[in-house]
């Protein structure tokens, strides 16, 4: 959502005056208006950076990509056409292929206490790729074991108080 | 920072769990409506300033118009976050009224200060068109969200339900953990508000 | 109102899936007399005791709870077919046998509610239930061989089955399906960004509101 991009080359003034030339860290939204004016030009982002990537290919599956930016994929989506760099795609594409199967496997077999430490280091679209394997698949086990139909609403939350 | 705060806004939507409401925080709202302002008139005075000084603005690429330019787009951001803001929360406040009552007062308490002063009338006005909907189609549209079995169920109760209910026109006591056997539709309410909970085997 | 299913991400939950598997017919052998009844989904009846007759999966819950019938297995729930199931089901590790599409439901229904009416209930019940965890592993091995946007055509899954994986998979497949077409995700983006670009910020409109 609010992602930051390093940006060079800035003539704006009024708010806080920056030179022409000079490197300000933009949050992407403001960063892509001004790149689409031809205002600024964009750096690549460090977590797509030829150190992040060489890590990536050496052990897809553990490398912390919440800690270097939990929208990886979405971000790197929008920023390959701004930087003008191809190979993002497909090092965003190569690092889901490595990384899925391992959620897959997480998400069916293991208990969740066990791959509390294991989700960490999942972005957030592979947190909810966990999560709807997880939470359908414990919906079926609660229907097959049967039980209460009905249930307190969802949407107010876990019991406040135990009731004495 | 440009947005920073707005961000802050919509995050808070995102921490906690999902589809639970946070207290309305209308603290952070009003600043982040404040830096819109605030956007607006740098935004106005650069115009101004450009005006005054014969240049056009569609063509001049001046420092002062870029400065206006992102205070527009800030603004335009703000604004977007205010809205995702007041959107999702809304759309939460819909849930309760389907799914736990068609009354403010039914809500839990601590659900009710959660509620900003246009989101309780929001509520309201929900509720009332459901209503007056489903009084027209004859019809509740807000029970059998499960699909239904047997139309009577046993239940226990879990607290104070209060005295001088009457449910499908007869009195009972719903003494705390006492068990009855209810119709479905009847006991379905209770049980979402968390007063009843369902027996099964 | 209470239990819905909370997920978006899912379209059904398994007690919806559950209620469209009491539509099918089962045989049942009525021990009273009826007249037919007629609902909305079709006729079914009369009903003469000890002539079996055809009804809707609920109706036969409903009935058999009252005591009114005892409910025919279906076919397929026999221990011999059951058995050559499973060893198809090991056998054969790239396909999934034919199985009645609500297998998982059915069976469920009729272990709750109707036990002494199937024979060699033990023997069938862990029969469905290995079947069951065979196939639902077979469909985790079939779902680790994705790996880009292509068709996927499983077949013979049945309702519950798909129904479980189905939010991981709509997921997986639209992130491949994104990480694989880049020229149309950056088509997308850069469509929904260009207005901006042609409009060049008067005094906006919209901004008057914070005035």
């Amino acid at each position: 959502m609010f992602n930051d991009c390093i940006i060079i080359y800035s003539i704006f003034g009024g708010c806080s005056q920056v030179e022409e030339g000079a490197k300000v860290e933009l949050p992407f939204w403001l960063a892509q208006e001004l790149y689409l004016r031809q205002a600024v030009s964009i750096n690549v982002p460090a977590c797509f950076n030829q150190k992040t990537r060489r890590e990536i290919q050496a052990d897809a599956a553990n490398v912390d990509l919440r800690s270097r930016c939990p929208y990886f994929y979405e971000f790197g989506c929008k920023i390959a056409p701004l930087v003008g760099d191809r190979t993002i795609g497909k090092m965003l594409l190569s690092t889901f292929q490595m990384r899925y199967k391992d959620i897959l496997t997480k998400a069916h077999t293991v208990a969740y206490a066990m791959a509390s430490k294991f989700l960490t280091v999942l972005t957030k679209e592979e947190t909810n790729l966990y999560e709807a394997a997880q939470l359908s698949m414990a919906t079926f086990k609660k229907w097959r074991i049967g039980g209460p139909r009905f249930q307190r609403a969802s949407v107010l939350g876990r019991k406040r108080k135990p009731i004495e | 920072m440009h947005g920073r705060l707005a961000c802050r806004l919509v995050k808070e939507i995102t921490t906690g769990e999902k589809g639970q409401l946070q207290p309305f925080n209308d603290e952070l709202l009003n600043e982040v409506t404040k830096e819109c302002s605030e956007n607006f008139l740098v935004l106005q005075s650069l115009i101004r300033k450009m005006q005054d000084e014969g240049l056009d603005f569609q063509t001049t690429r001046n420092a002062d118009h870029y400065g206006a330019l992102i205070n527009h787009l800030s603004l335009i951001r703000n604004k977007r976050c205010l809205m995702a803001y007041v959107y999702n929360r809304a759309e939460i406040i819909q849930n309760l009224v389907w799914k736990v009552g068609l009354r403010l007062f039914e809500l839990p308490e601590e659900i009710q200060e959660k509620l900003s002063h246009s989101e309780k009338e929001y509520f309201n006005r929900h509720s009332a068109a459901l209503e007056s909907y489903m009084s027209k189609m004859d019809l509740d549209l807000n029970v059998d969200m499960v699909p239904p079995k047997d139309p009577y169920i046993k239940v226990r109760v879990l607290d104070d339900v209060g005295e001088g209910i009457v449910v499908s026109d007869k009195a009972a006591n719903f003494a705390r953990h006492s068990m009855h056997f209810l119709k479905r539709t009847d006991a379905e309410p209770y049980i979402s508000r968390g007063l009843m909970e369902e027996l099964t085997g | 109102m209470a239990g819905q299913s909370d997920s978006p991400i899912s379209l059904f939950s398994p007690e919806e899936v559950e209620f469209i598997a009491e539509d099918e017919l089962m045989e049942i052998v009525p021990n009273m007399r009826m007249d037919p009844l007629n609902f909305i989904c079709g006729d079914f009846g009369p009903f003469f005791p000890q002539i079996p007759v055809k009804v809707p999966l609920w109706l036969a819950v409903a009935l058999k709870k009252r005591g009114k019938c005892t409910i025919r297995p279906p076919q397929w729930m026999s221990v011999e077919n059951l058995t050559q199931l499973l060893e198809g089901e090991r056998e054969d590790q790239g396909t999934f046998q034919a199985v009645p599409f609500h297998y998982i439901e059915i069976s469920r229904l009729l272990f709750d509610h109707a036990r002494e009416d199937i024979p060699d209930i033990y023997m069938v019940r862990s029969l469905i239930e290995d079947i069951r965890d065979v196939r639902l592993h077979k469909v985790e091995t079939n779902l680790e061989k994705f790996s880009a946007t292509s068709a996927v055509k499983i077949a013979h899954l049945s309702a519950m089955e798909v129904n479980v994986v189905r939010p991981f998979v709509v997921r997986s497949l639209q992130a491949f399906y994104k990480h694989d077409n880049p020229v149309v995700t950056a088509d997308l983006d850069s469509m929904s960004n260009r207005q901006p670009q042609v409009r060049q910020p008067q005094v906006p409109n919209n901004a008057r509101r914070f005035e």
